[in-house]
This record gives structure tokens, C-alpha cells and sequence, in this order.
């Protein structure tokens, strides 16, 4: 049994940033390195408005979210943190990089510490070719907003030892989420399974089936989903979706999962959903700088 | 015979040394942020100066260990000699479900019924049973026993207990009121019974109100528990601290609804974020809310409003239920330090004929058992001991063991 103390996190993108949250929350510290002190800064900010977010829909108490804030810290060392007993990556989606983040986590951290990639996309195997003990390392993949969705795919790739595999399953139930085994395979079971879903609604509009609208609300309430699959890209990001799209187009050949040529062209026009306040629905910030909500 | 008192939380375990002769304490303490980077122990004996260290501790056994070192290092003003002293652990253990009316000497099976409770308080009892199983892991063969939250309330009949639910639902799932603070309540009626004289008088009613960070008020008759606020879980009832109490249960799922939120986070609204804290935006504890609406806040002045309202109608209510009301006691940190709250409470229920001395009210200190009633129903100001009443059960369940 590992006892976890201490862990890193690569990269302080939303889901770097979601992960070192749900930790800390479970009484883990946590060192969340970034690239440059200007991102530590940013992302430390970015982190309190997280938890400011949670704490008005009630989910977190203030003393909680000082708790929670000071058991991570913010750095741009890359090398200077540790010793930690476990290290996630959730640096962007390009293997070269990640491949990068693994080497010097290897160096700096030793052979032993389990190293995770978390990627939705990505080959564990081919991210940790490049490590002398790949067998330390594992994939994992959580869906955002990380501290809402329990549950987390764990991939082995060709490599990872039944160690290692237990170490990641033991950290990820101490986060009290529920985690479920994948074999290294293109989309996992979260990916695969819901990007035929997206795609199919996406063609329902462009062929004038029905409205955005009704297709979400009888996709939303026909099968109790929590929301309709276009509102769910709109949140994902478009541009995101496509990437899904493709890869999984790309890795398995299939003509489902084909892009829809609408959601091209709404990506190229920069509506990208959420982010940018144009999707498949329009979202408006009701404060500057605070979530967008739906118009 | 030197007993321990454990109470061990998910993070936390807190203890408190007794000499059982003259029922002295000799020590007190705390193992905060166990599992944690930066867990402390805090530790107070009897007549010296606290002490804080900061010591790896990373899980319920090691606090356990750190307490036993600490007690039996002389340099750290230990109060014991040796480990061997100590003649059994007392432990709080939250949820007893139906299976504990009173203390119980623990054994296997006590552990396993113990275990079974783990359903009905999920937060709770985990950590309870940690502190056991560490406890007979460091120290074998000294006897434990467990002192249970729900046990005092488990005389109350059927028609308090069940709630207005399919049936099925308390067959199959042990859907009911359980009550909470029962080890409270139980101290503070029997030193009531000791300090007005009435001794176990036939038809003896009494509403004894435990207002701490988490409150609760139980009617009692006969020394038998008829009913009280707290239900299946600890959130029904008065207002507290943070909780919200008695509530219309549709209205959480419509604010669920509206609000879009998780279950979850549901939960934490109403345990974290309402109360005395929601309403007066102020804070969760009574004496800076009651600062404040003495400074003119209107919302913390609204919160005391909604608190003391809501316990005046409880103690009618169980007034009514008992059929008539001999005694009234107020306990816990705002029962015995909150004047304001106790007269508040006892606004208009004169025609019950309780007449409250604002007098000796307001001058009642707090930490002494004060009468603060004129009338010939007695209301009293009686502080709690729990970690007493855990002792004196250890103390008295274990004799006949270690005689034998």
C-alpha cells in the first residue's frame, strides 16, 4: 500500500488544475509545476476562482478552500519539487512533449515513483517508450470538471506492471472516485462512446432534421441525460471535439466517426461553443471574467 | 483505574486521560490532520502547559501510538508511568443503529454489529472503528468498550421513531428518527435528577436542550427518551451552526433544480452552508452573531430570531408530547453561555408555567449548574461531560472483566 503524501502535476491546464483540486481536497499536497512563473501565477489565480465558483453554488465552505489552496503550491521549478509519491502529466496533447515531460520526470524523480500521462488521445505505450522503466508508467484519463464526474479511466499500455496498475487504482480511490480498467485502445470507453453520439446529433441539424434545440431536448429528456449531446460539445469546445473526431477517424478507419462537415465549418468560424460564447447555442458572461451561462 | 477516552474522527482524534477514583482528568489532547503533511498533536495536562508538536502521523494507529508516547514520556510531561497502567479505552462511537440501547464491552461481535451501522453513518463510524482496531493493535488485551451517540434514544417508541414513509423503506433499509448527542443528553438529565433532588420520580417529564455547534432538544420521561430533533441523520431539527434543520423535503429537490446542483453539493448546502451562517451571512457561532446583532446587523438579528423560534416551538411541541413539563436544561456552548438564547426560548411559554429568573439568568456562569427558573418548573444551566459519562461506562463495564 502507498501511502500518498505528496504528489506532482504537470502542467496546470484545466485538467491539470482540476486534478491537483480533487487531490488536495483529499488531504494531499500537491506541487503543480508550470511552464514559466507568469503561467504559476496565473494558474494560482485561476485556481482560487475554481474554488470561489464551487463555493457560490454551495459545494465548498471558505475554510475549506483555504485548506484546499494551501496544500498545493504553484512553481515554475521543474526540477527543484519531490520527493513525491506519485506524478501526473496533463501537459498539452502532443506526444513529443508529453514524451519530453516523462524524460525529465524520470530524471528528476528516479525509476520507482509511478509516472501518469493523462491524455484522451495519446498511445501510453508510445508516450512511455522513451522511459528507461515503462513499466512505472500508466494513463489515466478524468473528464472534466474534475471534481463533478466520478469517475476515471485507467489505461494500461503494453508495458505497465500489475504495481503500478494497483498504486494508480489505490490513488484514484482515495479521491473517492471510481475508476474502470482500459486497455491502451483509441478512445478509451468515455471518448469512443460518446463521440458517435455528438457526431449523430450534429448531422441531425445540418440535415435539417431538427432544431439544436429540440434535438438536445428530446436527446436530454427522452434518456435522462444530465444535458443534450450539442450542449455537451459546446462545453467540451468544438475544436476539441474535432480532434476526437478525427483521431478516432484517422486510428480505426470508420465512417462514424467521420467529422460532420457542419462542425468543421463552425470550427473554422471560431464558433467553438462555450469558450468563445457561439456554438451550437450562444453563452454570455454575466460578469466579465466570470463562466459563461447559457443566453 | 486510569481509563483513555478516544474519539476519533475521519482526520481527527481527540483524548482525554482519567483516574477513576476521584474521577479526575489528567490529561487532554488532540491529533489534528492525521494522514495529512502537516498533522499536529496538541496535548494538555492537568495543571501545566499545553504543549503542540508536529509528528509524522499518517494514519488512526499512529496517532493512537503518538498519544501512548506522549502520555508516558515524563520529559514531555507525561502523566503516566508506563503503558501498562492504563485499564481500558473508552471510545464515542457515533451510529449504533438498533442494535445498541446502552454501552457495550467490545468483541467480535460488537465490532461486526458495530460495522454494520457503517451504512447509516458513512462519515462517522469508518473513523470510530479505526480507533478501535488501531487501539487493539497497540494495545492488546486492554479491554474497550464503545459508548454510543444513538443509545440514550433508543427507548423512544414507535410512533416518535417512524417517519411517515412506505413502511417497506424501514424494513429494508432501517429508515428512522435515531437521535444524536444521546450521551449528553443522558448526563445532563441524570445531573439533573442529582441537583434538583428530584430523584427518579414517577412521571418525571424533562426537555433537556443540548445547543452546541450541532443542536438537538430530546423530551424525556421516566429517565426514557419519548422523542427528539435530531433524525436519521443530524441534520434535522433546530437550527445549528452551519445546518439548516427542519426543512420541507420537496424544496431541496426544487432547489436542486433551479440551482443545477450535484447531490452532493446539495448536501454541503444544507450541513455547511446554513444555519446561523447561512441566514446572518456573519458567522457559525452564536456569541459573534449575537455580537453583531447587537451592533445592528438586521440578518444576524433574523438568524438568533429563526434559532430561538424554532427551539421555543420545539420545547412546546415536546411539552405537549410529554403531557406537561417538570424541567428544562440547557446544555452546550451556547445553552450554557447564551443568557440571550435561554430567554428567548422561554418567551411566552409561561402559560406552561415556566417563568424564567432573568435575574439569575443572566448572571448564570456558564460552567456551573445554575437554576434559572422562578417557577415550579425548574429550568436549569447544567454543563455537559460526555468524555465523563464514556469513562464511567468504561470504568463500569470493564470491572467485571478484569475481575474475572
Amino acid at each position: 500500500m502507498t501511502h500518498f503524501r505528496k504528489i506532482a502535476v504537470i502542467g496546470g491546464g484545466t485538467m491539470g488544475q482540476g486534478i491537483a483540486q480533487v487531490a488536495a481536497t483529499s488531504g494531499i499536497e500537491v506541487v503543480l509545476v508550470e511552464i514559466s512563473e507568469e503561467r504559476a501565477q496565473q494558474v494560482q489565480r485561476e485556481l482560487g476562482l475554481q474554488l470561489d465558483a464551487q463555493i457560490a453554488k454551495w459545494g465548498l465552505t471558505k475554510s475549506e478552500k483555504r485548506a484546499i489552496l494551501a496544500r498545493v503550491e504553484v512553481t515554475a521549478d521543474k526540477e527543484g519539487f519531490g520527493p513525491v509519491d506519485l506524478a501526473v502529466e496533463a501537459v498539452p496533447e502532443r506526444l513529443a512533449v508529453k514524451q519530453q515531460v516523462f524524460r525529465d520526470l524520470e530524471r528528476v524523480l528516479g525509476p520507482d515513483v509511478v509516472k501518469v500521462t493523462h491524455t484522451a488521445t495519446l498511445s501510453v505505450s508510445e508516450i512511455s517508450q522513451v522511459l528507461q522503466h515503462p513499466e512505472r508508467a500508466i494513463g489515466m484519463h478524468f473528464l472534466p470538471p474534475v471534481y463533478r464526474v466520478p469517475v476515471v479511466e485507467v489505461v494500461r499500455g503494453l508495458a505497465t506492471s500489475a504495481d503500478t496498475f494497483a498504486t494508480v487504482t489505490q490513488w484514484i480511490s482515495v479521491l473517492g472516485k471510481t475508476s474502470v480498467e482500459v486497455n491502451e485502445y483509441p478512445g478509451y470507453i468515455t471518448t469512443r462512446g460518446i463521440v458517435p453520439m455528438l457526431n449523430e446529433a450534429m448531422h441531425m441539424v445540418m440535415e435539417g432534421v431538427a432544431s439544436a434545440k429540440d434535438v438536445d431536448a428530446a436527446l436530454r429528456l427522452g434518456f435522462g441525460l444530465e444535458m443534450g449531446p450539442l450542449g455537451m460539445a459546446d462545453r467540451i469546445g468544438l475544436d476539441q471535439v474535432l480532434l476526437w473526431m478525427e483521431s478516432l477517424f484517422h486510428e480505426l478507419g470508420e465512417l462514424k466517426y467521420r467529422p460532420c462537415p457542419l462542425l468543421r465549418k463552425m470550427v473554422r468560424a471560431g464558433h467553438l461553443g462555450v469558450k468563445t460564447g457561439r456554438g451550437f447555442f450562444s453563452y454570455v458572461s454575466p460578469v466579465p471574467g466570470s463562466p459563461a451561462v447559457p443566453a | 483505574m486510569i481509563v483513555v477516552v478516544l474519539n476519533c474522527g475521519s482526520s481527527t482524534v481527540k483524548f482525554q486521560v482519567f483516574e477513576m477514583q476521584g474521577e479526575h482528568t489528567l490529561a487532554t489532547g488532540l491529533v489534528d490532520r492525521i494522514g495529512m503533511a502537516e498533522a499536529t498533536l496538541s496535548y494538555a495536562p492537568a495543571g501545566k502547559p499545553a504543549h503542540r508538536e508536529s509528528p509524522d502521523v499518517l494514519d488512526h494507529g499512529q496517532a493512537v501510538e503518538q498519544i501512548l508516547s506522549i502520555l508516558t514520556d515524563r520529559h514531555r510531561d507525561g502523566v503516566l508511568e508506563d503503558r501498562s497502567q492504563i485499564g481500558a479505552i473508552g471510545h464515542r462511537v457515533v451510529h449504533g443503529g438498533e442494535s445498541f440501547t446502552e454501552s457495550a464491552l467490545i468483541t467480535d461481535r460488537v465490532l461486526a454489529s458495530i460495522r454494520e451501522c457503517v451504512d447509516l453513518a458513512p462519515l462517522h463510524n469508518p473513523p470510530n472503528l479505526k480507533g478501535i482496531t488501531a487501539c487493539s493493535r497497540v494495545l492488546p488485551g486492554v479491554p474497550q468498550v464503545a459508548v454510543f451517540d444513538t443509545a440514550f434514544h433508543q427507548t423512544m417508541p414507535e410512533r416518535s421513531y417512524l417517519y411517515a414513509l412506505p413502511y417497506v423503506l424501514y424494513k429494508r433499509h432501517r429508515i428512522r428518527r435515531y437521535g444524536f448527542h444521546g450521551t449528553s443528553h443522558s448526563y445532563v438529565y441524570q445531573r439533573f435528577l442529582s441537583v434538583t433532588g428530584a430523584g427518579p420520580k414517577h412521571g418525571l417529564r424533562v426537555v433537556t436542550c443540548h445547543l452546541g455547534n450541532g443542536c438537538s432538544v430530546a423530551a424525556i420521561q421516566d429517565g426514557k427518551v419519548v422523542d427528539t430533533s435530531m433524525g436519521m441523520t443530524p441534520l434535522e431539527g433546530l437550527v445549528m451552526g452551519t445546518r439548516c434543520g427542519d426543512l420541507d423535503p420537496a424544496l431541496i429537490l426544487h432547489v436542486m433544480g433551479k440551482e443545477e446542483l450535484t447531490p452532493a453539493q446539495a448536501t454541503t448546502l444544507m450541513n455547511k452552508h446554513s444555519g446561523l451562517y447561512g441566514l446572518s451571512g456573519v458567522s457559525s457561532d452564536m456569541r459573534e452573531v449575537l455580537q453583531e446583532a447587537s451592533s445592528g446587523n438586521r440578518m444576524a438579528a433574523l438568524a438568533v430570531d429563526v434559532f430561538c423560534y424554532r427551539l421555543r416551538k420545539y420545547v412546546g411541541a415536546y411539552a405537549a408530547a410529554l403531557g406537561g413539563l417538570d424541567g428544562l436544561v440547557f446544555t452546550g456552548g451556547i445553552g450554557c453561555n447564551a443568557s440571550h438564547v435561554r430567554a428567548r426560548a422561554c418567551e411566552g411559554l409561561e402559560f406552561l408555567g415556566l417563568a424564567l429568573d432573568t435575574t439569575a439568568n443572566d448572571l448564570a456562569p456558564g460552567d456551573v449548574e445554575t437554576r434559572v427558573s422562578s417557577s415550579q418548573i425548574e429550568a436549569w444551566v447544567i454543563p455537559t461531560n460526555e468524555e465523563l459519562v464514556i469513562a464511567r461506562d468504561t470504568a463500569r463495564l470493564v470491572a467485571p472483566a478484569t475481575a474475572a
